[in-house]
């Protein structure tokens, strides 16, 4: 028994006063009655928390602003005002290594996701049909026991529990991992869209790490960059952006130089020194083309390649089929521009080679990443200044997850709990992940919103937001050393919600097969306590060093649907506010001007002037886009930034269930992709889908542009949108 | 000597990444029109980022341009505004009083920049998303004007700060939500009386233009202009 306290009484009579007051009195307003409050703070002064952005991998560690305010909270299944500490606005933290006191738009918004008004405030349980959105509240007691029951029941057949995430790192997911293997059941799997599976595959067999690379951009002369959205979505956008500042700065009166190849003009692009439009799928052709310029000239000698050039078919005969000539066919880049670029390449280094985003995911993916990498160690970028190199890492997670990909190819399990995943969403339609997650005979989210996928749950219990709870962050790249962070909770919880791992644990201790061994941590906090075996230092990757395996052979891409029923290429990109459609239920990223187009709470489809003309199609036209595997409505955006035989479309936008404001908004370019696959990783190769295009009807006014709208329009007046 | 503050924005380092207009809205309590208001152009960004496209495919260029208040020293809303709720402050700022304001609207009619919103509505914040509301920007109501204000409440409170203390203000002490979030550090603020603040070293930058200057509004925003690479001479 817990000493009885003066504060601690007097906040179980305000609770047990509560009670009474409903029984006893009809009006609303007095039925609420305010918690005492347990923070101390100075009312009006404001103090600084640490917390971790959970919005993507990149694992920016943020400083919360929290003052006191009243909320509005909901408490051991009842509504409550209290005066709390509450968070107020995010910023980076200056003392962090990746955001280095910066901070994106994303997540500045993700103080949203903790105040969202859809945001559960308890456990629920199904009463509906499944998919039918329809819950009822539960108590944590009836909520852990319906999910320490069914564990129980799958206990005879471990194999039978699946625990779907995101690929990330940190103890969170260790703790997920050690559960299910003390269980006795399978890895988590794990999904996400446009998650470089196949980056880390070729570094592995580039490099020997099985790893994102980590890129010095500060100390770079030379950035030639293939696909990547480094400063807008990929990887570690922030701190690749603090860096392109510190860059822009020019050093001994040579400016640095930026260099972006891509099909369709990103972000990073417009702010590129020299753009190269290239055609989707033949970027690691172009790569390899430079390659053979440096080689013929004599700049670099090819055993400069190291064991990166050798996993590259004909490397070491200087790649005689890759002539600038050649190269101009297959990609569209001029034979005398290869000559120029990879002059410039080889000589004003420290140079660098990325690639990421969209030229992996095609199914040459791994070839193309293998040139790219063969590339850098050529002119000797890799482990030095202004390189590549890869952070240190502890042992990873990733590498030992499974693909969703490849559980969805068998029997479904009986028992799946979800974490921060959304596959009915975000993968292809023809994946039939709806289908598959049906016959699933219990899911259990831990989802703190109605989304596409959690919305076929039987039992849902709900996570603490992040600056509700204890988080952390071991990001695979983004700076030269490795970084772990961890921080306490910003705020007290708003309502009835519980830490996942913790739940985890706690249904652990409750299982009548005790886990073995038992997980050696009461709670998440004590397991973040626990002291982090230091990271081996970032081990030189070893050079000129011959691997077993056959060295790939250049392939060109292979797309699904013919060129003559369906003539555009199509790619999804992430959006800039969007991200993967995760974040489609924060308003102020919704409100979010998109930085090529200014459209706002919109879907569009990009294409290139000349396809508009040709097709009759003015801007805001209505089109729809259709695959050989299903088709979507959504206005264009005409624009000089995408070649004549391409369309392309920003993820994010099309969910059906996620809240008020993304629920039954514009469309989802994921649902119409074909399943196709990189073949050695299994990763969805989502820029490989063929689509054609037809005019449906003028404007219908879907399409909301900030540009040009700044004064107040009348409703007769409304133009495009 | 007076304050006299100033921004100057580097075009070179500006990635269009937008953390500057979420960081806007964060700090200032700017409300969220939604998709049918923001259909009627009535979505408010007192921080917005232009993109000027130039050539055609494949011969693309993209620059872009964040563009707010411009603080003029000679401002066209100032001048049009009955009640004086628009007007220029000791130290330089284009400040907006929301009390005067009556909602005439022509200062946003006279503003070369299109950086001034009017509030069509009461602002709403769907409960608990107020919880979000920056405690020290007032929230504005219906029938008034707003706009950029530099972050006046974060001047204040720096030289509060700072005479606390019992010193100088310094440069830098002083950052509006926008300067502090930009991950490339290409937007600068500072005093530009002061002749060693960066800002005022800046304004007077080869690369400097600020916009519309031929309308003799005299903004206080420098822009420094994108430059090309060159090829550095190799000997």
């Amino acid at each position: 028994m817990t000493p009885m306290d003066r504060r601690r009484f007097f906040k179980i009579t305000a609770i047990t006063g509560t009670t009474a007051a409903l029984a006893s009195c009809g009006n609303p307003e007095n039925q609420i009655v305010r918690f005492i409050p347990d923070d101390e703070l100075t009312p009006g002064v404001a103090v600084w928390k640490p917390s971790v952005c959970p919005l993507c991998a990149a694992g920016c560690g943020v400083t919360a602003r929290v003052m006191d305010g009243d909320a509005e909270v909901f408490r051991n299944g009842q509504p409550g005002v209290t005066r709390m500490g509450l968070v107020r606005k995010l910023e980076g933290d200056p003392a962090h290594p990746i955001s280095q006191g910066r901070l994106c738009a994303r997540g500045q918004a993700a103080v949203q996701v903790t105040y969202h008004p859809d945001r559960l405030v308890a456990p629920q349980r199904r009463s509906g049909d499944r998919g039918s959105s329809q819950f009822t509240e539960i108590s944590w007691d009836e909520a852990l026991n319906l999910l320490v029951e069914r564990l129980d029941a799958t206990a005879a057949a471990p194999a039978q529990l699946a625990f779907l995430s995101r690929p990330r790192r940190g103890r969170r997911h260790e703790l997920v991992a050690e559960f299910l293997r003390r269980f006795g059941a399978p890895a988590p799997v794990s999904f996400e869209i446009f998650d470089d599976a196949v980056l880390r595959r070729a570094n592995e067999l580039s490099f020997g790490r099985h790893q994102l690379p980590t890129f010095d951009l500060t100390r770079t002369n030379y950035l030639l960059n293939f696909g990547a959205d480094l400063l807008g979505t990929w990887n570690s956008p922030l701190a690749h952006s603090v860096a392109y500042g510190a860059m822009r700065h020019g050093r001994g009166g040579s400016k640095p130089k930026v260099v972006q190849v891509e099909p369709r003009m990103s972000q990073t692009g417009a702010s590129a020194d020299e753009w190269l439009a290239v055609r989707p799928g033949t970027e690691g052709a172009l790569a390899l083309g430079l390659a053979h310029v440096v080689m013929k000239a004599g700049l670099r000698p090819a055993d400069g390649g190291g064991r990166a050039g050798v996993q590259v078919e004909g490397w070491s005969a200087g790649l005689p089929a890759f002539t600038p000539e050649a190269v101009e066919k297959e990609t569209g880049v001029s034979a005398a521009r290869i000559e120029r670029l990879a002059r410039e390449f080889a000589s004003y280094g420290p140079a660098v080679a990325v690639i990421g985003g969209a030229p992996l995911a095609q199914t040459n993916g791994l070839a193309q990443a293998l040139a790219v990498n063969a590339l850098n160690a050529l002119v000797g970028s890799v482990g030095v200044e202004g390189g590549v190199s890869f952070m240190p890492q502890g042992p990873s997670p990733v590498a030992t997850v499974r693909t969703l990909r490849d559980v969805l190819a068998a029997a479904p399990p009986q028992v799946l709990l979800l974490d921060d995943a959304n596959p009915v969403f975000a993968a292809p339609a023809a994946w039939k992940v709806r289908d598959w997650l049906r016959q699933v005979p219990f899911i259990a989210s831990f989802g703190s919103f109605i989304d596409e996928t959690s919305a076929l749950a039987d039992l849902i219990l709900p996570d603490h937001s992040f600056l509700e709870s204890w988080v952390e962050s071991a990001p695979e790249s983004g700076a030269a050393t490795a970084v772990v962070t961890v921080a306490g909770p910003a705020m007290r919880p708003l309502y009835d919600t519980r830490s996942m791992p913790d739940v985890l644990l706690d249904a652990g201790r409750r299982l009548k097969t005790p886990l073995a061994p038992a997980l050696p941590w009461q709670t998440f906090e004590e397991m973040l306590q626990a002291p982090v075996a230091e990271p081996p230092p970032g081990a030189a990757p070893p050079a000129r060093s011959a691997d077993a395996s056959a060295p790939t052979a250049w392939q060109a891409p292979q797309l699904d649907g013919s060129a003559g029923e369906y003539p555009f290429q199509f790619m999804p990109y992430p959006s800039q506010a969007l991200f993967d459609g995760s974040l489609a239920h924060l308003p102020w990223l919704q409100e979010l001007p998109d930085p090529l187009t200014t459209a706002m709470w919109s879907s569009w489809v990009e294409l290139n002037v000349k396809t508009a003309e040709t097709l009759g199609i003015a801007d805001g036209d209505v089109v729809e886009v259709a695959s050989a595997h299903g088709s979507l409505r959504a206005p264009v955006v005409i624009s000089p930034g995408i070649g004549p035989d391409a369309a392309a479309m920003p993820v994010g936008q099309g969910h059906e269930t996620f809240t008020r404001y993304a629920s039954g908004r514009g469309a989802n370019p994921l649902a119409i992709l074909a399943p196709v696959a990189e073949p050695s990783t299994g990763q969805l190769a989502w820029a490989a889908t063929r689509v054609k295009i037809t005019k449906i009807s003028g404007a219908d006014g879907s399409l909301i542009l900030f540009a040009g709208a700044t004064r107040e329009r009348p409703e007769h007046a409304r133009g495009r949108g | 000597m007076a304050h006299r503050w100033g921004m100057v924005v580097d075009l070179d380092k500006c990635t269009g990444c937008e953390a500057c207009v979420t960081a806007c809205h964060a700090e200032n309590n700017i409300p969220t029109a939604g998709a049918v208001e923001a259909g009627r152009g009535r979505a408010m960004h007192w921080l917005r980022v232009e993109r000027y496209w130039e050539g055609d495919f494949p011969d693309v260029k993209v620059k872009f341009k964040p563009v707010m208040c411009q603080h003029c020293d000679n401002a066209p809303c100032e001048a049009v505004c009955p009640t004086y709720a628009s007007h220029q402050t000791d130290e330089g700022l284009n400040a907006q009083v929301y009390n005067r304001c009556i909602g005439t609207r022509y200062c946003a009619n006279a503003c070369s920049y299109n950086v001034r919103f009017f509030n069509f509505f009461n602002p709403q914040w769907e409960k608990p998303l107020h919880l979000q509301l920056n405690p020290d920007v007032s929230v504005r109501e219906v029938g008034v004007m707003e706009k950029c204000t530099f972050c006046v409440q974060r001047i204040k409170s720096g030289k509060t700060a700072a005479k606390a203390d019992g010193r100088e203000l310094q440069d830098g002490d002083i950052q509006p939500a926008c300067v502090q979030s930009c991950p490339a550090g290409a937007i600068i603020f500072g005093d530009l009386n002061d002749p060693e603040s960066r800002a005022a070293r800046l304004t007077h930058s080869p690369r400097g233009t600020k916009l519309l200057e031929d309308e003799g509004t005299e903004p206080k925003v420098t822009y420094l202009q994108r430059q090309s690479w060159n090829e550095p001479d190799t000997q």
